[in-house]
C-alpha cells in the first residue's frame, strides 16, 4: 500500500494510469467482448486519432511560457480532408505520396504556429486559435457541397490491422517512436528545462526560441499522423470531425500529469490520460447511460479525475518545499575551512 | 573573514594579457542613460571586482557583456578581438559566462541536468553521460566539500545549494571571463569560501573574473583590483593594497563614509524596562530543535544572524504567520489571542517585509502609489469610494521622509531602482503604523544610498517605540545598528548578543557556534 502511494507521489502520471486500469476493469465488466481479442484492431482504431491528438497538444504546452496548441483538431481534420478529397481521386493514394504528405503538412502548420508565438510573440492562445479558425474554414471550403468519401487498402489495414498488428497500434507507436528518438538527442532534455524556467535555460545558453519552435513543430507532426489515423478510420471527410478533439484532447494530457504550466509533464502520461478519456466515453455507452446524459456524467467524471490528479500533483510538490528545512546544513560548515586552507 | 591583503597572495604580479578590454561603453533606455562612459581592462588570471550603487551601470554592463542588450556605443574585445554578442548562448561561445543574483535554476530538473544546462545543442549532446557525471561530481566537490545526490531535483535544494549549481554550470564550461552579478548573495558562508578558493586555483589557468559584490569583506578577501563605476561612468581602478574600503566608499558616492560606521549609531541602548511588545514562548522552528524563547521589547532593533539556513528565517516567518512546529506567540494587550496567521499578525499590529522583492511583495503590473496603498486602501475612502488624491496624499509624507526617488507617483512600481522599490514596500507597511515591524533581509542587494536611508529610519522607528526585528546577512549592519542580536544555529537560537558584545568576530564565532574572547 505504501508502495502505490509513493509511486502516486513520485510519478506525475501515476494517477491516469491507475484509473486506465480501473476503467479498463469496469469496461470489461460492463461489456465482456471489450476483452476479446477480435474487437482489440476496431477499439484501437478509434483511439488512435484521439491518442495523437492528445499527443499533439502535449509537446506546447511542455515548452512553457503560457504555450499551447488549439489548433491541433483542425489540422488533423484538413490533412484527412486533403487525403480524401485531393490525393485519393487524383491517383495519389500510394503510402509514399500520402505519408510525406502528412508528415510535412502538419510540421509546417506547427512551424508556424511556433513562428508565431516565438518570433512574433502572440500570444499561443491567440496565435493558435487564429490558425484554428484558419484550418476549419479551409475544411469547410475543400469539403465542398457534399462529404468527400474515400479510401485505399494500406488506409483500410490502418483501420484494422496489418496481418496481426493492430493499425491502430501502429500509428500511436510511430508516434511513440519519435518522441523515444527525440529523447535520445539534447531535445528534450532542452524542452524540459526551457518549460521548467526558460529565463534559466537563456541564461544558460538555451536557444529557448528553437526549442519552443520546434515544440510546435513536433505538436504539428504529430496531428499529421493523426489526421491520416482519422482519415483512415472516418474514410470520409467532414469539416467537424475533430474539432471536439481539440479540447478533449487537452484534458487528457491534464489528466496525464502534465501541468499547463509547462514545469511538468509527459507524453506516456498523455497516453494514461487518453486511455482514460477513451475509456470513461465506452463505459457510459456500455453501462446504457442515456444519450442525453452522456456529456454531463462525462464531464462530471472528468472533473473528478483532474481534481484527484491536480490533488496528487501538488502533494508530490510538498517535499519537496520542505526539504530545505528538514536538512542541518549547520554541520557542513565547519569542516569547510578545512578544505579551503 | 580575512580583509587584510596579505592573507591571500595578491596575483596582480603574474597577472596575464587582457583577457577582456572595456571601451567607452554606453547605453542609454529612452531617456534613461544606464551606461555613459564604461572603461575597464580585465586581466586574464584576476579576480576584477567592479564596485557602484545600484543604478552605477553595473547590470547594463554585466547585460552588454553577456548579450542580453547591444552597446549603443564603445567597444568590447575579448583576449583582443572584438566582441558583440548578440544573445548568451553567443556570450557563451565566446568564453563569456555570468551567474546571477536571482538563482537561476530549473527546479524541476535533476542538479546533473542543471549543472550541464545549455552545454547541448538544440538536438546534439556534446558530451556523453558518463564524462558529464564526473565532472560534475568534481566541481560539487570543489563547491560543497561534500557529495551531492545528482538525480534530485535542483529544486528540493536550500538556496545556497541551488546557487551551487549555477556556478557549477559556469565552472563546468571553463569559461575565458566568468562573471558573478552579486551571486554570492544566494551562498553560505563556507560555500563562498570553498567558491573563492575554487577561483583561486582557475587563476593559472586564466580565468579572468568580473566579481560584483556589495559586500565590502568579500572584495577585500579576493579582488586584486576594483574598479569603480558612478552614474554608468568608471571612475576609477584601484589596486588591491589602495582599495580600502574608505577610498571606495569615496569614489562610490562621493561621501566620505559608510552609513553607520565608527560612532554612527548614536542611539544609546534601549532602557531593558521596556514594556515587552511581543513574548515568544517555547516556540520550535524544527521538529527535534530546541524551543526559542524571547521578548521584544518596544523601541528595540533586534538582529536575527546566523549561517544561511540555519532557522533565522523560519523564526522570522514564524512571527509573522505562526508557527508550524508548536509555540506560541502573544502580542501584549491581546493576551488572549495567540499568533496563527499572517492576517492576525497584520491586525495585531505586525508588519513584514519579506526577502524576496519581486515574488512576496511587489506586485509589478501596478503603480508606485498602487503598490503603496493595496493594504491600506480603507484609508483612502472617500463617499465609499477609492480616492486617489488622498493616497498619493498619504504616500507623499513616506516619499519625504523615506528619501523616495521616484518619477510620477503613478509609474509602474518596476521603473524604481531596487533600494527604492524596497522603500515603498516599507511605506506600505508604515502607513499601518506597526507597533511590531519585521525586515527580512530589507537591504538584501540595494545601493549604499538606499541602505542608508533604511538604516536611519530604523532608528526613527525605535525612537517612536516600535519594535523592529530584522533579518540581515551582513555582519556588519548587526554590529552597527542592533541592539541585540539572536544567532541562530542548527534551527534554534544558538546565541544572543548584546549591544555591548557585538563586535564581527563575535558574531562569526558565534555563526560556528563558539565564543570569542573579548
Amino acid at each position: 500500500m505504501t508502495a502505490v502511494l509513493r509511486f502516486l507521489r513520485t510519478k506525475p502520471y501515476a494517477f491516469a494510469l491507475l484509473l486506465a486500469v480501473v476503467l479498463l476493469i469496469a469496461n470489461i465488466i460492463a461489456q465482456p467482448a471489450f476483452a476479446s481479442p477480435s474487437n482489440w484492431a476496431e477499439t484501437l482504431a478509434i483511439f488512435a486519432p484521439f491518442a495523437i491528438a492528445a499527443f499533439a497538444s502535449t509537446p506546447a504546452i511542455m515548452s512553457g511560457g503560457g504555450g499551447i496548441d488549439i489548433s491541433i483538431g483542425p489540422l488533423m481534420t484538413v490533412i484527412d480532408m486533403v487525403i480524401v478529397a485531393d490525393l485519393l481521386p487524383h491517383g495519389l493514394g500510394s503510402p509514399w505520396v500520402v505519408v510525406p504528405f502528412c508528415l510535412v503538412a502538419g510540421a509546417a502548420v506547427g512551424a508556424v504556429n511556433g513562428t508565431l508565438v516565438t518570433v512574433l510573440r502572440f500570444q499561443p492562445v491567440v496565435a493558435t486559435l487564429c490558425m484554428n479558425f484558419i484550418l476549419t474554414g479551409l475544411a469547410t471550403q475543400l469539403e465542398g457541397s457534399s462529404t468527400p468519401q474515400g479510401s485505399t487498402w494500406w488506409t483500410n489495414d490502418l483501420s484494422s490491422s496489418f496481418g496481426a498488428i493492430p493499425g491502430g497500434l501502429i500509428s500511436i507507436a510511430v508516434v511513440l517512436l519519435i518522441w523515444l528518438g527525440l529523447s535520445r538527442t539534447a531535445y528534450l532534455r532542452n524542452l524540459y528545462a526551457t518549460g521548467g524556467d526558460d529565463a534559466a535555460a537563456f541564461s544558460a545558453g538555451v536557444d529557448v526560441t528553437r526549442v519552443r519552435i520546434l515544440a510546435y513543430t513536433t505538436g504539428g507532426l504529430f496531428a499529421g499522423i493523426g489526421g491520416l489515423a482519422l482519415m483512415s478510420v472516418l474514410k470520409e471527410g467532414e469539416a467537424s470531425d475533430a474539432t471536439m478533439y481539440t479540447l478533449v484532447a487537452l484534458a487528457a494530457v491534464a489528466l496525464g500529469g502534465t501541468a499547463f504550466s509547462g514545469k511538468r509533464g509527459s507524453l506516456i502520461g498523455t497516453l494514461f490520460g487518453a486511455c482514460c478519456m477513451y475509456l470513461i466515453t465506452n463505459v457510459l455507452s456500455a453501462a446504457n447511460v442515456p444519450d442525453t446524459w452522456t456529456g454531463a456524467v462525462y464531464g462530471a467524471l472528468l472533473l473528478i479525475a483532474v481534481i484527484i490528479s491536480a490533488g496528487l500533483a501538488s502533494a508530490m510538490q510538498a517535499p519537496s518545499t520542505q526539504a530545505p528545512s528538514t536538512q542541518a546544513p549547520p554541520a557542513r560548515a565547519v569542516p569547510a575551512q578545512g578544505s579551503t586552507a | 573573514m580575512p580583509s587584510s591583503p596579505s592573507d591571500t597572495p595578491g596575483l596582480t604580479a603574474e597577472a596575464g594579457p587582457v583577457a577582456l578590454r572595456v571601451t567607452g561603453l554606453a547605453k542609454a533606455f529612452g531617456p534613461t542613460v544606464a551606461l555613459r562612459h564604461c572603461e575597464a581592462e580585465i586581466l586574464a588570471g584576476e579576480v576584477h571586482a567592479i564596485m557602484g550603487e545600484n543604478g552605477s551601470g553595473k547590470s547594463t554592463l554585466v547585460k552588454i557583456l553577456t548579450g542580453v542588450h547591444a552597446a549603443d556605443a564603445g567597444t568590447v574585445e575579448l583576449a583582443g578581438r572584438p566582441f558583440a554578442p548578440r544573445s548568451p548562448a553567443a556570450a557563451i561561445r565566446a568564453g563569456i559566462m555570468a551567474v546571477f543574483q536571482e538563482v537561476l535554476v530549473v527546479d524541476s530538473r535533476s542538479v546533473l541536468e542543471n549543472a550541464w544546462l545549455g552545454a547541448d545543442t538544440v538536438f546534439r549532446v556534446r558530451l556523453p553521460e558518463a564524462e558529464r557525471r564526473d565532472k560534475a561530481r568534481a566541481v560539487f566537490a570543489e563547491l560543497l566539500g561534500a557529495g551531492i545526490d545528482l538525480d534530485g531535483p535542483a529544486g528540493a535544494l536550500p538556496l545556497s545549494q541551488r546557487q551551487a549549481c549555477a556556478i557549477a554550470r559556469v565552472l563546468l564550461r571553463e569559461p575565458k571571463v566568468l562573471i558573478l552579478d552579486e551571486a554570492t548573495s544566494a551562498l553560505d558562508v563556507a560555500t563562498r569560501d570553498r567558491l573563492f578558493a575554487a577561483l583561486g586555483r582557475r587563476r593559472a589557468g586564466g580565468m579572468a573574473t568580473v566579481f560584483i559584490s556589495h559586500r565590502m569583506d568579500e572584495i577585500g578577501e579576493i579582488a586584486d583590483r576594483v574598479t569603480v563605476l558612478r552614474s554608468g561612468e568608471s571612475v576609477g581602478t584601484l589596486d588591491r593594497a589602495a582599495a580600502t574600503p574608505d577610498r571606495l566608499v569615496h569614489l562610490m558616492t562621493g561621501a566620505d563614509h559608510l552609513a553607520g560606521g565608527k560612532g554612527a549609531h548614536q542611539r544609546a541602548g534601549r532602557p531593558p524596562t521596556a514594556e515587552p511588545v511581543l513574548r515568544v514562548r517555547d516556540l520550535r522552528l524544527r521538529p527535534g530543535a530546541a524551543p526559542v524563547s524571547v521578548e521584544l521589547r518596544a523601541g528595540e532593533v533586534i538582529g536575527l544572524a546566523g549561517l544561511e539556513g540555519h532557522g533565522q528565517d523560519d523564526f522570522l516567518r514564524a512571527l509573522w504567520e505562526g508557527s508550524q512546529n508548536g509555540g506560541v506567540l502573544r502580542v501584549s494587550g491581546s493576551a488572549q489571542t495567540p499568533v496563527r496567521s499572517a492576517g492576525q499578525a497584520a491586525a495585531l499590529g505586525i508588519g513584514y517585509v519579506p526577502r524576496d522583492r519581486r515574488g512576496e511583495s511587489l506586485f509589478a503590473p501596478l503603480s508606485i502609489e498602487e503598490n503603496f496603498g493595496v493594504v491600506t486602501s480603507g484609508a483612502d475612502r472617500r463617499f465609499g469610494l477609492l480616492s486617489h488624491a488622498a493616497r498619493r496624499g498619504r504616500l507623499a509624507a513616506y516619499r519625504e521622509s523615506l528619501g523616495i526617488r521616484m518619477g510620477k507617483p503613478t509609474d509602474l512600481i518596476t521603473t524604481l531602482s531596487g533600494g527604492n522599490q524596497q522603500k515603498v514596500i516599507i511605506a506600505r507597511w508604515l502607513a499601518r503604523e506597526p507597533r511590531i515591524l519585521l525586515l527580512n533581509d530589507p537591504t538584501r542587494g540595494i545601493d549604499l544610498g538606499a541602505k542608508r536611508d533604511i538604516y536611519a529610519l530604523l532608528d526613527k522607528l525605535a525612537a517612536d517605540g516600535v519594535a523592529v526585528v530584522m533579518l540581515s546577512t551582513e555582519v556588519d549592519e548587526h554590529v552597527e545598528l542592533m541592539d541585540r542580536v539572536l544567532v541562530f544555529r542548527e534551527g534554534t537560537v544558538g546565541a544572543v548578543l548584546d549591544r555591548d558584545q557585538l563586535s564581527r568576530a563575535a558574531l562569526v564565532s558565534a555563526f560556528f557556534g563558539q565564543e570569542v574572547a573579548r
